[in-house]
Protein backbone atom coordinates (compact mmCIF):
# COMPACT_ATOMS: atom_id res chain seq x y z
CA UNK A 1 0.00 0.00 0.00
CA UNK A 2 2.78 2.47 1.12
CA UNK A 3 5.12 0.79 -1.93
CA UNK A 4 1.72 2.26 -4.48
CA UNK A 5 1.04 5.62 -2.85
CA UNK A 6 5.01 6.51 -3.29
CA UNK A 7 4.58 5.07 -6.50
CA UNK A 8 1.51 7.48 -7.69
CA UNK A 9 3.47 10.56 -6.00
CA UNK A 10 6.71 9.90 -7.87
CA UNK A 11 4.89 9.61 -11.00
CA UNK A 12 2.77 12.37 -10.47
CA UNK A 13 6.17 14.44 -9.87
CA UNK A 14 7.44 13.39 -12.45
CA UNK A 15 4.91 14.32 -14.86
CA UNK A 16 5.03 18.02 -13.26
CA UNK A 17 8.13 17.86 -14.12
CA UNK A 18 8.35 16.80 -17.24
CA UNK A 19 5.26 19.20 -18.20
CA UNK A 20 6.98 22.25 -16.68
CA UNK A 21 10.49 21.27 -18.81
CA UNK A 22 8.20 21.04 -21.68
CA UNK A 23 6.76 24.57 -20.90
CA UNK A 24 9.91 26.03 -20.25
CA UNK A 25 11.74 24.73 -23.22
CA UNK A 26 8.69 26.50 -25.37
CA UNK A 27 8.51 29.39 -23.96
CA UNK A 28 12.00 29.54 -24.04
CA UNK A 29 12.48 29.06 -27.51
CA UNK A 30 9.44 31.58 -28.28
CA UNK A 31 10.78 34.09 -26.13
CA UNK A 32 14.15 33.76 -28.31
CA UNK A 33 12.25 33.83 -31.45
CA UNK A 34 10.22 36.92 -30.26
CA UNK A 35 13.49 38.63 -29.31
CA UNK A 36 14.58 38.16 -33.06
CA UNK A 37 11.34 39.93 -34.02
CA UNK A 38 8.96 37.13 -34.60
CA UNK A 39 5.79 36.38 -33.15
CA UNK A 40 2.35 36.44 -32.48
CA UNK A 41 2.67 32.82 -32.70
CA UNK A 42 -0.46 31.05 -34.13
CA UNK A 43 -1.10 26.72 -33.97
CA UNK A 44 -3.22 27.02 -36.87
CA UNK A 45 -0.33 28.35 -38.87
CA UNK A 46 1.85 25.97 -37.74
CA UNK A 47 -0.63 23.33 -38.45
CA UNK A 48 -0.57 24.27 -41.89
CA UNK A 49 2.89 24.42 -42.33
CA UNK A 50 3.28 20.67 -40.99
CA UNK A 51 0.83 19.18 -43.58
CA UNK A 52 2.07 21.40 -46.64
CA UNK A 53 3.68 19.46 -49.11
CA UNK A 54 7.07 20.75 -51.20
CA UNK A 55 9.20 19.14 -53.47
CA UNK A 56 12.47 18.23 -53.47
CA UNK A 57 14.74 19.64 -55.99
CA UNK A 58 16.73 16.95 -56.91
CA UNK A 59 14.36 13.60 -56.64
CA UNK A 60 11.29 15.55 -57.60
CA UNK A 61 9.71 14.09 -54.92
CA UNK A 62 6.83 15.37 -52.10
CA UNK A 63 7.54 15.46 -48.70
CA UNK A 64 6.07 17.21 -45.53
CA UNK A 65 6.65 16.79 -42.60
CA UNK A 66 4.12 14.24 -42.26
CA UNK A 67 6.30 11.89 -44.87
CA UNK A 68 8.45 10.67 -42.05
CA UNK A 69 6.35 11.50 -38.61
CA UNK A 70 2.85 10.24 -39.91
CA UNK A 71 0.23 11.80 -40.00
CA UNK A 72 -1.04 10.63 -36.42
CA UNK A 73 1.51 12.77 -34.30
CA UNK A 74 0.31 10.48 -31.32
CA UNK A 75 1.87 7.15 -33.28
CA UNK A 76 5.65 5.88 -34.19
CA UNK A 77 6.77 7.42 -37.31
CA UNK A 78 9.68 6.16 -39.91
CA UNK A 79 12.44 7.58 -41.64
CA UNK A 80 12.30 7.70 -44.83
CA UNK A 81 15.19 6.81 -46.16
CA UNK A 82 16.89 4.54 -43.55
CA UNK A 83 13.48 3.29 -41.96
CA UNK A 84 14.51 4.28 -38.44
CA UNK A 85 11.68 3.79 -36.33
CA UNK A 86 10.81 7.68 -34.86
CA UNK A 87 8.75 7.90 -31.13
CA UNK A 88 5.56 9.88 -31.23
CA UNK A 89 5.80 13.85 -31.34
CA UNK A 90 2.89 14.56 -29.37
CA UNK A 91 4.38 14.95 -25.84
CA UNK A 92 0.77 13.81 -24.78
CA UNK A 93 1.98 10.47 -25.55
CA UNK A 94 5.50 11.29 -25.76
CA UNK A 95 6.90 13.50 -22.15
CA UNK A 96 10.39 13.52 -23.59
CA UNK A 97 8.88 15.67 -26.18
CA UNK A 98 9.62 19.38 -26.32
CA UNK A 99 11.99 18.81 -22.90
CA UNK A 100 15.69 19.07 -24.43
CA UNK A 101 16.51 23.07 -26.32
CA UNK A 102 19.72 21.49 -27.88
CA UNK A 103 17.42 18.51 -29.36
CA UNK A 104 14.88 21.04 -30.68
CA UNK A 105 17.25 23.08 -32.16
CA UNK A 106 19.28 20.34 -33.72
CA UNK A 107 16.05 18.68 -35.43
CA UNK A 108 14.27 22.05 -36.70
CA UNK A 109 18.07 22.33 -38.08
CA UNK A 110 18.01 19.04 -39.96
CA UNK A 111 14.21 18.69 -40.32
CA UNK A 112 13.82 22.31 -41.77
CA UNK A 113 16.70 21.60 -44.50
CA UNK A 114 15.30 17.91 -45.53
CA UNK A 115 11.85 19.61 -46.09
CA UNK A 116 11.90 22.80 -47.20
CA UNK A 117 15.22 22.72 -48.13
CA UNK A 118 16.23 25.90 -46.11
CA UNK A 119 16.48 27.02 -42.30
CA UNK A 120 13.12 27.97 -40.64
CA UNK A 121 12.36 31.29 -39.70
CA UNK A 122 12.30 32.04 -36.29
CA UNK A 123 8.30 33.19 -36.83
CA UNK A 124 7.82 29.22 -38.71
CA UNK A 125 9.77 28.02 -35.42
CA UNK A 126 7.21 29.28 -32.71
CA UNK A 127 4.24 28.45 -34.85
CA UNK A 128 5.72 24.89 -35.32
CA UNK A 129 6.51 24.37 -31.36
CA UNK A 130 2.87 26.66 -30.74
CA UNK A 131 1.32 23.77 -32.69
CA UNK A 132 2.81 20.81 -31.27
CA UNK A 133 2.82 21.81 -27.66
CA UNK A 134 -0.78 20.86 -27.88
CA UNK A 135 -0.71 17.85 -29.91
CA UNK B 1 41.73 -65.31 -42.32
CA UNK B 2 38.76 -68.13 -43.85
CA UNK B 3 38.30 -70.21 -46.80
CA UNK B 4 35.66 -69.26 -48.14
CA UNK B 5 34.16 -73.10 -49.21
CA UNK B 6 34.21 -73.38 -45.47
CA UNK B 7 30.46 -73.42 -44.32
CA UNK B 8 29.57 -70.39 -42.38
CA UNK B 9 26.82 -71.50 -40.24
CA UNK B 10 27.31 -69.52 -36.92
CA UNK B 11 26.40 -65.41 -36.30
CA UNK B 12 28.79 -63.99 -34.29
CA UNK B 13 29.70 -60.36 -33.03
CA UNK B 14 32.84 -58.46 -35.41
CA UNK B 15 32.18 -55.17 -34.45
CA UNK B 16 31.04 -54.33 -31.66
CA UNK B 17 28.80 -51.40 -30.61
CA UNK B 18 31.72 -48.62 -30.14
CA UNK B 19 32.86 -49.61 -33.35
CA UNK B 20 29.12 -49.24 -35.05
CA UNK B 21 28.42 -46.07 -33.51
CA UNK B 22 31.76 -44.07 -33.91
CA UNK B 23 31.30 -45.41 -37.81
CA UNK B 24 27.57 -44.06 -37.99
CA UNK B 25 28.17 -41.19 -36.34
CA UNK B 26 31.06 -40.06 -38.31
CA UNK B 27 29.15 -40.69 -41.50
CA UNK B 28 26.47 -38.28 -40.00
CA UNK B 29 28.88 -35.71 -39.02
CA UNK B 30 30.53 -35.71 -42.53
CA UNK B 31 27.33 -35.22 -44.14
CA UNK B 32 26.47 -32.33 -41.40
CA UNK B 33 29.73 -31.17 -42.31
CA UNK B 34 29.15 -31.06 -46.29
CA UNK B 35 25.77 -29.70 -46.29
CA UNK B 36 26.36 -26.72 -43.77
CA UNK B 37 30.29 -25.45 -45.31
CA UNK B 38 28.12 -23.21 -47.90
CA UNK B 39 25.99 -20.63 -45.79
CA UNK B 40 27.70 -18.76 -43.05
CA UNK B 41 24.91 -18.93 -41.55
CA UNK B 42 25.16 -22.44 -40.17
CA UNK B 43 29.11 -22.34 -38.98
CA UNK B 44 27.63 -23.04 -36.27
CA UNK B 45 26.01 -26.72 -37.65
CA UNK B 46 29.66 -27.24 -39.49
CA UNK B 47 32.26 -26.33 -36.34
CA UNK B 48 29.60 -29.00 -34.60
CA UNK B 49 30.41 -31.13 -37.15
CA UNK B 50 33.84 -30.90 -37.25
CA UNK B 51 34.79 -30.90 -33.61
CA UNK B 52 32.07 -34.18 -33.35
CA UNK B 53 34.34 -35.67 -36.24
CA UNK B 54 37.56 -35.03 -34.88
CA UNK B 55 36.25 -36.44 -31.10
CA UNK B 56 35.37 -39.76 -32.86
CA UNK B 57 38.21 -39.90 -34.69
CA UNK B 58 40.37 -39.51 -31.22
CA UNK B 59 37.96 -42.26 -29.87
CA UNK B 60 38.96 -44.91 -32.88
CA UNK B 61 42.59 -43.89 -32.37
CA UNK B 62 41.98 -45.13 -29.00
CA UNK B 63 39.93 -47.86 -29.19
CA UNK B 64 41.82 -48.96 -31.98
CA UNK B 65 44.27 -50.07 -29.49
CA UNK B 66 42.73 -50.67 -26.47
CA UNK B 67 39.65 -52.22 -28.32
CA UNK B 68 38.50 -55.18 -29.38
CA UNK B 69 39.83 -57.65 -31.48
CA UNK B 70 38.46 -56.75 -34.50
CA UNK B 71 38.78 -52.83 -34.06
CA UNK B 72 42.59 -53.31 -33.66
CA UNK B 73 45.00 -51.86 -35.63
CA UNK B 74 46.83 -54.52 -35.02
CA UNK B 75 44.58 -56.43 -36.55
CA UNK B 76 44.24 -55.49 -40.03
CA UNK B 77 47.89 -53.62 -40.55
CA UNK B 78 48.33 -55.09 -43.98
CA UNK B 79 51.46 -54.28 -46.24
CA UNK B 80 50.88 -52.79 -49.76
CA UNK B 81 51.47 -56.42 -51.35
CA UNK B 82 48.36 -57.63 -49.07
CA UNK B 83 45.88 -55.26 -50.29
CA UNK B 84 47.35 -55.70 -54.36
CA UNK B 85 46.85 -59.50 -53.81
CA UNK B 86 43.35 -59.16 -52.08
CA UNK B 87 42.34 -56.91 -55.43
CA UNK B 88 43.81 -58.91 -57.75
CA UNK B 89 41.99 -62.05 -56.14
CA UNK B 90 38.64 -60.15 -56.57
CA UNK B 91 38.90 -60.91 -60.42
CA UNK B 92 40.28 -63.95 -60.44
CA UNK B 93 39.45 -67.39 -58.70
CA UNK B 94 41.71 -66.78 -55.31
CA UNK B 95 39.28 -65.04 -53.68
CA UNK B 96 39.82 -64.85 -49.91
CA UNK B 97 37.12 -63.91 -47.17
CA UNK B 98 38.30 -61.68 -43.97
CA UNK B 99 35.98 -61.92 -41.13
CA UNK B 100 37.35 -58.21 -40.22
CA UNK B 101 38.51 -55.49 -42.36
CA UNK B 102 40.19 -56.85 -45.58
CA UNK B 103 43.51 -55.50 -46.75
CA UNK B 104 42.40 -53.11 -49.10
CA UNK B 105 39.70 -52.34 -47.22
CA UNK B 106 42.04 -51.55 -44.34
CA UNK B 107 44.31 -49.46 -46.63
CA UNK B 108 40.78 -47.17 -47.02
CA UNK B 109 40.23 -47.02 -43.13
CA UNK B 110 43.86 -45.63 -42.24
CA UNK B 111 43.73 -43.29 -44.90
CA UNK B 112 40.16 -42.25 -44.06
CA UNK B 113 41.42 -41.74 -40.70
CA UNK B 114 44.94 -39.88 -41.50
CA UNK B 115 42.60 -37.47 -43.70
CA UNK B 116 40.01 -37.30 -41.33
CA UNK B 117 42.76 -35.93 -38.75
CA UNK B 118 44.11 -33.15 -41.25
CA UNK B 119 40.83 -32.05 -42.25
CA UNK B 120 39.84 -31.37 -38.76
CA UNK B 121 42.75 -29.93 -37.65
CA UNK B 122 43.07 -27.43 -40.97
CA UNK B 123 39.11 -26.94 -39.98
CA UNK B 124 40.73 -25.72 -36.57
CA UNK B 125 43.40 -23.21 -38.14
CA UNK B 126 40.60 -21.92 -40.35
CA UNK B 127 38.56 -21.39 -37.52
CA UNK B 128 40.75 -19.76 -35.22
CA UNK B 129 42.22 -17.79 -38.19
CA UNK B 130 39.34 -16.24 -39.93
CA UNK B 131 36.40 -16.76 -37.29
CA UNK B 132 38.81 -16.37 -34.06
CA UNK B 133 37.01 -19.05 -32.21
CA UNK B 134 38.14 -22.41 -31.04
CA UNK B 135 41.22 -23.13 -29.33
CA UNK B 136 43.54 -21.61 -32.25
CA UNK B 137 41.73 -17.90 -31.78
CA UNK B 138 44.23 -15.16 -31.95
CA UNK B 139 47.13 -17.29 -32.07
CA UNK B 140 46.78 -17.99 -36.23
CA UNK B 141 46.07 -14.60 -38.07
CA UNK B 142 43.28 -13.70 -41.19
CA UNK B 143 46.09 -13.66 -43.81
CA UNK B 144 48.32 -17.15 -42.24
CA UNK B 145 44.81 -18.74 -42.48
CA UNK B 146 44.62 -18.73 -46.52
CA UNK B 147 46.66 -21.65 -46.81
CA UNK B 148 44.73 -23.78 -44.10
CA UNK B 149 41.55 -22.80 -45.85
CA UNK B 150 42.84 -24.23 -49.11
CA UNK B 151 44.34 -27.51 -47.47
CA UNK B 152 40.20 -27.82 -45.56
CA UNK B 153 38.74 -27.44 -48.73
CA UNK B 154 41.29 -29.86 -50.86
CA UNK B 155 40.89 -32.75 -47.93
CA UNK B 156 37.41 -32.45 -48.04
CA UNK B 157 36.92 -33.46 -51.88
CA UNK B 158 39.97 -36.16 -51.26
CA UNK B 159 38.06 -37.21 -48.36
CA UNK B 160 34.41 -37.48 -50.19
CA UNK B 161 36.64 -39.52 -53.02
CA UNK B 162 38.06 -41.80 -49.94
CA UNK B 163 34.26 -41.80 -49.05
CA UNK B 164 33.50 -43.20 -52.47
CA UNK B 165 36.22 -45.62 -52.94
CA UNK B 166 35.28 -47.36 -49.82
CA UNK B 167 31.48 -47.43 -50.53
CA UNK B 168 32.39 -48.98 -54.03
CA UNK B 169 35.03 -51.60 -51.94
CA UNK B 170 31.82 -52.60 -49.69
CA UNK B 171 29.49 -53.07 -52.56
CA UNK B 172 32.16 -55.32 -54.65
CA UNK B 173 32.75 -57.56 -51.56
CA UNK B 174 29.15 -57.72 -50.58
CA UNK B 175 28.07 -58.77 -54.30
CA UNK B 176 31.22 -61.35 -54.37
CA UNK B 177 31.17 -62.97 -51.04
CA UNK B 178 27.23 -62.49 -51.09
CA UNK B 179 26.93 -60.92 -47.53
CA UNK B 180 25.53 -57.94 -46.51
CA UNK B 181 28.00 -56.09 -44.95
CA UNK B 182 26.03 -52.55 -44.26
CA UNK B 183 24.00 -54.70 -42.52
CA UNK B 184 26.99 -56.12 -40.66
CA UNK B 185 28.24 -52.36 -39.67
CA UNK B 186 24.60 -51.94 -38.18
CA UNK B 187 23.85 -55.14 -36.33
CA UNK B 188 27.74 -55.97 -35.86
CA UNK B 189 27.47 -59.72 -36.55
CA UNK B 190 29.04 -61.56 -39.90
CA UNK B 191 28.06 -65.30 -40.27
CA UNK B 192 31.62 -67.13 -40.05
CA UNK B 193 33.13 -70.27 -39.19
CA UNK B 194 32.00 -72.00 -35.96
CA UNK B 195 35.93 -71.81 -35.33
CA UNK B 196 35.34 -67.94 -34.77
CA UNK B 197 35.14 -66.61 -31.50
CA UNK B 198 32.87 -63.32 -31.15
CA UNK B 199 33.93 -60.30 -29.90
CA UNK B 200 32.62 -58.10 -26.46
CA UNK B 201 29.74 -55.54 -27.33
CA UNK B 202 31.03 -53.05 -24.63
CA UNK B 203 27.63 -51.88 -24.43
CA UNK B 204 28.80 -49.08 -21.09
CA UNK B 205 31.15 -47.50 -24.35
CA UNK B 206 28.48 -46.88 -26.30
CA UNK B 207 25.96 -45.74 -24.06
CA UNK B 208 28.95 -43.10 -23.01
CA UNK B 209 29.43 -42.19 -26.43
CA UNK B 210 25.65 -41.41 -27.11
CA UNK B 211 25.52 -39.44 -23.85
CA UNK B 212 28.58 -37.22 -24.83
CA UNK B 213 27.17 -36.96 -28.33
CA UNK B 214 23.74 -35.90 -26.71
CA UNK B 215 24.80 -33.39 -24.12
CA UNK B 216 26.95 -31.65 -27.01
CA UNK B 217 24.10 -31.58 -29.31
CA UNK B 218 22.25 -29.99 -26.26
CA UNK B 219 25.12 -27.85 -25.17
CA UNK B 220 25.40 -26.33 -29.14
CA UNK B 221 21.76 -26.10 -30.00
CA UNK B 222 19.90 -26.18 -27.34
CA UNK B 223 19.71 -22.51 -27.69
CA UNK B 224 16.98 -22.21 -30.55
CA UNK B 225 14.61 -24.33 -28.02
CA UNK B 226 14.46 -21.04 -25.71
CA UNK B 227 15.71 -18.22 -28.54
CA UNK B 228 12.50 -15.67 -28.94
CA UNK B 229 11.98 -13.41 -31.79
CA UNK B 230 12.92 -10.36 -29.36
CA UNK B 231 15.96 -12.47 -27.90
CA UNK B 232 17.63 -14.58 -30.53
CA UNK B 233 20.07 -17.00 -29.63
CA UNK B 234 23.34 -16.19 -31.16
CA UNK B 235 25.24 -19.28 -31.40
CA UNK B 236 29.05 -17.10 -31.44
CA UNK B 237 29.62 -14.44 -29.25
CA UNK B 238 32.13 -11.66 -30.88
CA UNK B 239 34.94 -10.25 -29.55
CA UNK B 240 33.22 -7.32 -27.15
CA UNK B 241 34.32 -4.34 -29.71
CA UNK B 242 35.13 -0.59 -28.13
CA UNK B 243 31.90 1.24 -27.89
CA UNK B 244 31.36 5.07 -27.69
CA UNK B 245 28.34 6.65 -26.49
CA UNK B 246 28.57 10.23 -28.33
CA UNK B 247 29.26 7.42 -31.51
CA UNK B 248 25.83 5.45 -30.55
CA UNK B 249 24.33 8.55 -30.07
CA UNK B 250 25.02 10.93 -32.66
CA UNK B 251 24.96 8.29 -35.44
CA UNK B 252 21.50 6.07 -34.12
CA UNK B 253 19.56 8.56 -34.49
CA UNK B 254 19.26 8.06 -37.85
CA UNK B 255 19.95 4.76 -38.70
CA UNK B 256 21.89 1.60 -37.14
CA UNK B 257 25.30 2.97 -35.51
CA UNK B 258 27.68 1.56 -37.76
CA UNK B 259 30.94 0.22 -36.11
CA UNK B 260 33.67 2.02 -37.25
CA UNK B 261 35.37 -1.42 -37.76
CA UNK B 262 33.18 -1.62 -41.07
CA UNK B 263 35.46 1.37 -43.15
CA UNK B 264 38.50 2.46 -42.96
CA UNK B 265 39.55 5.55 -41.28
CA UNK B 266 39.81 8.01 -44.20
CA UNK B 267 36.43 7.33 -44.93
CA UNK B 268 34.89 8.13 -41.20
CA UNK B 269 37.41 11.46 -41.53
CA UNK B 270 35.57 12.19 -44.97
CA UNK B 271 31.67 11.57 -43.90
CA UNK B 272 32.80 13.55 -41.10
CA UNK B 273 34.00 16.12 -43.01
CA UNK B 274 31.38 16.79 -45.05
CA UNK B 275 28.86 16.25 -42.10
CA UNK B 276 26.79 19.51 -43.48
CA UNK B 277 26.04 17.34 -46.62
CA UNK B 278 25.50 13.64 -45.05
CA UNK B 279 23.65 11.98 -47.47
CA UNK B 280 21.05 14.88 -47.99
CA UNK B 281 20.94 15.65 -44.55
CA UNK B 282 22.75 18.52 -42.36
CA UNK B 283 24.40 16.58 -39.19
CA UNK B 284 25.07 19.65 -37.44
CA UNK B 285 27.53 18.42 -34.97
CA UNK B 286 29.51 20.78 -32.66
CA UNK B 287 32.89 20.58 -33.11
CA UNK B 288 33.78 19.15 -29.75
CA UNK B 289 31.59 15.98 -30.63
CA UNK B 290 32.80 15.75 -33.99
CA UNK B 291 36.88 15.25 -32.72
CA UNK B 292 35.39 12.82 -30.34
CA UNK B 293 33.30 10.93 -32.67
CA UNK B 294 36.88 11.46 -35.05
CA UNK B 295 39.28 10.30 -32.16
CA UNK B 296 36.52 7.22 -31.31
CA UNK B 297 37.05 6.05 -35.15
CA UNK B 298 40.98 6.06 -35.66
CA UNK B 299 41.12 3.88 -32.94
CA UNK B 300 38.57 1.23 -33.93
CA UNK B 301 38.70 1.68 -37.75
CA UNK B 302 38.47 -0.78 -40.40
CA UNK B 303 42.22 -0.28 -40.98
CA UNK B 304 43.03 -2.12 -37.29
CA UNK B 305 41.44 -5.45 -38.81
CA UNK B 306 40.23 -6.53 -34.92
CA UNK B 307 37.64 -8.83 -36.79
CA UNK B 308 36.72 -10.64 -39.61
CA UNK B 309 34.42 -8.13 -41.37
CA UNK B 310 37.26 -5.15 -40.64
CA UNK B 311 39.63 -7.12 -42.18
CA UNK B 312 37.36 -8.41 -45.60
CA UNK B 313 36.39 -4.91 -45.84
CA UNK B 314 39.45 -3.38 -45.26
CA UNK B 315 41.42 -5.33 -47.78
CA UNK B 316 38.66 -5.11 -50.49
CA UNK B 317 39.09 -1.36 -50.67
CA UNK B 318 41.75 -0.23 -52.78
CA UNK B 319 43.80 2.39 -51.26
CA UNK B 320 43.04 4.51 -53.42
CA UNK B 321 38.97 4.75 -52.70
CA UNK B 322 37.71 6.05 -49.65
CA UNK B 323 34.07 4.48 -49.66
CA UNK B 324 31.12 6.57 -48.01
CA UNK B 325 29.06 3.72 -47.52
CA UNK B 326 29.43 0.67 -46.24
CA UNK B 327 26.89 -0.85 -48.98
CA UNK B 328 29.20 0.10 -51.64
CA UNK B 329 32.14 -1.74 -50.50
CA UNK B 330 32.48 -4.71 -53.23
CA UNK B 331 33.29 -7.33 -50.36
CA UNK B 332 29.75 -6.46 -48.91
CA UNK B 333 28.27 -6.55 -52.48
CA UNK B 334 29.51 -9.66 -53.12
CA UNK B 335 28.15 -11.10 -49.64
CA UNK B 336 24.78 -10.15 -50.18
CA UNK B 337 24.27 -10.76 -53.86
CA UNK B 338 22.20 -13.69 -53.41
CA UNK B 339 19.37 -11.63 -51.26
CA UNK B 340 16.87 -11.08 -53.76
CA UNK B 341 14.89 -8.09 -54.45
CA UNK B 342 11.87 -9.26 -52.95
CA UNK B 343 13.44 -10.25 -49.66
CA UNK B 344 15.31 -6.38 -49.26
CA UNK B 345 11.23 -5.01 -49.84
CA UNK B 346 10.32 -7.14 -46.93
CA UNK B 347 8.61 -4.55 -44.03
CA UNK B 348 11.37 -6.28 -41.25
CA UNK B 349 14.07 -4.97 -44.15
CA UNK B 350 12.79 -2.13 -46.26
CA UNK B 351 16.33 -0.95 -46.49
CA UNK B 352 20.20 -1.88 -47.08
CA UNK B 353 21.08 -0.36 -44.31
CA UNK B 354 19.10 -1.77 -41.72
CA UNK B 355 21.96 -4.53 -40.74
CA UNK B 356 20.16 -5.41 -37.53
CA UNK B 357 16.99 -6.99 -39.68
CA UNK B 358 19.20 -9.95 -40.40
CA UNK B 359 22.51 -9.71 -37.96
CA UNK B 360 21.63 -10.05 -34.38
CA UNK B 361 24.96 -8.61 -33.41
CA UNK B 362 25.20 -5.83 -35.82
CA UNK B 363 24.83 -3.45 -32.92
CA UNK B 364 28.43 -4.88 -31.46
CA UNK B 365 29.48 -4.52 -34.51
CA UNK B 366 30.77 -8.02 -34.72
CA UNK B 367 28.68 -9.80 -37.59
CA UNK B 368 29.21 -12.87 -36.60
CA UNK B 369 28.31 -16.05 -39.16
CA UNK B 370 25.89 -17.62 -37.55
CA UNK B 371 24.36 -14.45 -35.97
CA UNK B 372 22.05 -14.26 -38.51
CA UNK B 373 18.66 -15.31 -39.73
CA UNK B 374 16.72 -13.19 -42.94
CA UNK B 375 13.19 -12.63 -41.02
CA UNK B 376 10.01 -14.06 -42.89
CA UNK B 377 12.36 -17.39 -44.18
CA UNK B 378 11.63 -20.35 -42.09
CA UNK B 379 14.63 -21.44 -41.21
CA UNK B 380 14.40 -22.98 -38.05
CA UNK B 381 10.85 -24.40 -38.76
CA UNK B 382 12.32 -27.51 -37.31
CA UNK B 383 13.06 -25.89 -34.07
CA UNK B 384 9.54 -24.56 -33.95
CA UNK B 385 8.20 -27.83 -34.49
CA UNK B 386 10.17 -28.84 -31.93
CA UNK B 387 9.47 -26.47 -29.72
CA UNK B 388 5.70 -27.30 -30.33
CA UNK B 389 5.88 -30.86 -29.21
CA UNK B 390 7.66 -30.19 -26.51
CA UNK B 391 5.40 -27.52 -25.39
CA UNK B 392 2.79 -29.80 -26.15
CA UNK B 393 3.68 -32.19 -23.68
CA UNK B 394 4.10 -30.16 -20.55
CA UNK B 395 0.32 -29.35 -21.12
Amino acid sequence: MKLRFLAVILMGCMTTLAGLAQASVVDTLQQEYKTAGAGPFSAAKGEKMWVEKHKDAESGKEFSCQTCHTDDLKKSGKHEKTGKVIDPLAPSVNKERLTDIKFVNKWFLRNCKQVLGRECTPQEKGDFLEYLKGQ
Amino acid sequence: MIDRNQKNDRSVLVWDLPVRLFHWLLVTAFAMAWLSYEDNRYLDVHTFAGYTFLGLLIFRLVWGVFGTHYARFREFSYGPGDAIAYIKGLFGDDMRRYVGHNPAGAWAIFALIAMGLVLTVSGLFVLGGEERHGPLAGIVGFRQSVPFRETHEFVAYTLLLLVFVHVCGVLVESFFHRENLVGSMFRGTKSVATATLGVRPHRLVGATIIAVVAAYVIATFGGYLTATKEKPYLPFQGPHLVMNDPWTEACSECHLAFHPSLLPLRSWQQILKQQADHFGDDLALDEKTVNELLAYAQKNSADLEQTEPAWRMNSNIPSSETPLRITDVSYWKRKHEEVDAEVWKRNEIKNRANCGACHFDAKQGTFEDADMRIPGENAFDGIEWLKAILGGKDK
